[in-house]
């Protein structure tokens, strides 16, 4: 199981289990964190496969949070062993270990494409947030009603925004950490989650949904 | 509110809490990545048989290399390639909607004509109230029954393999007896030559049922092989129980579970003995084979002399040597039955060695 630091464990009825978050993000992984990456990287390249596991254990959020920017809920979890899965043969064509995260981050968006390339009668998502949309979402992923328009809005913002959004509201990550495992700058991290919250905080008030939570 | 504060909340964490970050954090993070990785050990295993030398990673090298086998293989003959069957390329499997919509990674098949194709390391899931086939026209067919969860793991010749997480399938193979193998969460299911049926349940526990052919069922040391008409339970951490054929009695069932499945007392299991010992006939001595290597070496002897009297035990095959478990006098006995060749169930083991799961 990934570890996430500062979450819990919840039982909800039908037996589903989900991690709430209790209070802060996971606090930021120092250097040295980056350098024991660079040798799990390297160990799982000389075929160390519990060396991957523990990737799959740092980056697995990473890899959950650029998915569900981009697909139905329902699917993020298969396809993020599919991203692994992929990656694990093509380890040895990753030229500089230290750029693991954005290698599998371009892994994942690209499998992400993939999934609509090959995906039958899947709902597609738009850059307006829907009600009847969000309404089948929330049926289709047993999410309620609210998660799922909040969700659905963060969606629909710009591409650079809805990524860094998701690892932050949804996965937990803090800014240092979201730069360090995609590999954008901090400054690029910080201008996107700013002016990302700002456009979800709009976006949320025009409805009246967002009118309501948001006083 | 202090701007800078909420900034910093957003940003790192640290600071002022921002409310509206807070209730999105709290409300969004059911949604968070929380699947256990999937057994890469296991899927490295299954394409242990494909691994590259580590020199090709070297960009020149693996340039130098493929010039290299360019060549050779220009010398060689490009005819005599062509006729050679590739072992190390991976094949797909063709997947047919039978009934409901099945999925096939991120795909959901529909309507009367869906197909797909299951590549290695897809999953394919039935729900409730659909099914599926895959086949493989070097391998065999299997059907898929609703709430039935699998992953291809390697499918090349000599090597094919699945992981049936929950669910149940009905195999039909004709590959060579042991390339066709399932991975479950309490044994490993080796296709000696059959049709079976396997079913695995929510808690991992599972049931298999050979209909053709012969089956072995592995987990460490422990094994067990179920011929044509036989059944064998496995439970996850303990591995595969007693075989018996389905046409057995209740009450020497009954005394098989007693003896390997549930946690008896010592006085139990004896009198179980006694009772399966008593009860079984020249049919079931595939069965009291087994019990060989389930109960302790001070009861071998009262099993022994039950067996040798439904089936002589063939020369060369002593008390003393099957009380110690010796393995070639096992395999000599076992081949009287008439129910198969063991040489291949050793075959398989050497070919596949570190195949049984550890869970």
């Amino acid at each position: 199981m990934a570890s996430v630091a500062g979450n819990k464990l919840e039982r909800l009825p039908g037996g589903l289990e989900l991690q709430t978050v209790i209070d802060k993000p996971a606090p930021v992984e120092d250097a040295e964190d980056v350098q024991d990456d660079s040798r799990l990287v390297e160990a799982a390249r000389q075929g160390d496969r519990a060396s991957f596991g523990r990737l799959y254990d740092r980056y697995g959020r990473m890899v959950h949070g650029i998915l569900l920017a981009r697909v139905p809920c329902r699917e993020v979890d298969d396809l993020v062993h599919d991203v692994f899965l992929q990656a694990l043969p093509r380890l040895h064509t990753l030229r500089d270990v230290k750029r693991f995260g954005a290698w599998l981050a371009a892994i994942a968006r690209n499998r992400a494409m993939d999934y609509y390339r090959h995906a039958v009668d899947e709902v597609t998502l738009s850059d307006d947030v829907n009600q009847e949309e969000i309404d089948g979402q929330a049926r289709a992923n047993s999410l309620d009603a609210e998660t799922a328009f909040v969700l659905a809005a963060i969606r629909a913002l710009p591409e650079a925004y809805k990524e860094t959004l998701l690892l932050r509201l949804v996965e937990g990550m803090t800014g240092p950490e979201i730069a360090e495992r995609t590999g954008l700058t901090p400054g690029s991290v910080r201008v996107n989650l700013h002016r990302g919250m700002q456009q979800l905080r709009e976006k949320l008030k025009q409805t009246s949904c967002g009118k309501r939570d948001m006083g | 509110m202090d701007t800078k504060n909420n900034n910093d909340y957003l940003w790192n964490g640290s600071g002022e809490p921002d409310p509206e970050v807070r209730r999105l954090e709290t409300m969004l993070g059911g949604l968070r990545h929380a699947r256990p990785a999937p057994d890469f050990t296991a899927i490295a295993r299954a394409e242990q048989r494909s691994w590259r030398p580590r020199f090709l990673a070297l960009p020149w090298l693996r340039f130098a290399t493929g010039v290299a086998t360019m060549l050779l293989i220009a010398a060689a003959g490009i005819i005599w390639l062509r006729s050679k069957p590739n072992t190390l390329s991976q094949t797909a499997w063709e997947v047919s909607r039978v009934e409901g919509s099945p999925r096939v990674g991120a795909q959901t098949l529909h309507g009367a004509g869906g197909k797909g194709k299951l590549d290695v390391g897809q999953i394919l899931e039935t729900d409730s109230v659909s099914k599926a086939g895959i086949s493989d026209e070097q391998v065999g067919e299997i059907e898929i029954e609703p709430d039935t969860r699998l992953r291809l793991l390697a499918s090349r010749s000599g090597a094919r393999r699945l992981s049936l997480e929950r669910g149940t399938i009905h195999a039909s193979i004709w590959a060579p007896a042991g390339e066709f193998v399932v991975d479950t969460p309490s044994a490993v299911a080796v296709d000696l030559g059959c049709v079976y049926t396997l079913h695995v349940d929510d808690s991992g526990d599972g049931q298999l049922h050979t209909t053709l052919g012969w089956v072995g069922f592995k987990l460490g040391d422990r094994e067990s092989f179920i011929p044509a008409g036989a059944a064998c339970a496995t439970r996850k951490n303990r591995g595969p129980g007693i075989p018996y054929f389905e046409d057995a009695s209740n009450t020497f069932r009954a005394a098989l579970t007693t003896l390997d499945l549930e946690s008896s007392t010592s006085r139990e299991r004896s009198a179980a003995l006694r009772v399966a010992l008593g009860t079984s006939r020249q049919r079931d001595a595939f069965t009291l084979w087994h019990l060989f290597s389930r109960v302790p070496d001070s009861e071998r002897g009262a099993v022994f002399d039950r067996l040798t009297a439904l089936v002589p035990a063939p020369p060369g095959v002593t008390r003393e040597g099957i009380v110690r478990l010796d393995r070639t006098m096992l395999d000599l006995w076992w081949d009287q039955f008439g129910l198969g060749d063991v040489k291949l169930w050793r075959h398989w083991e050497r070919s596949w060695p570190d195949q049984a799961v550890s869970k």
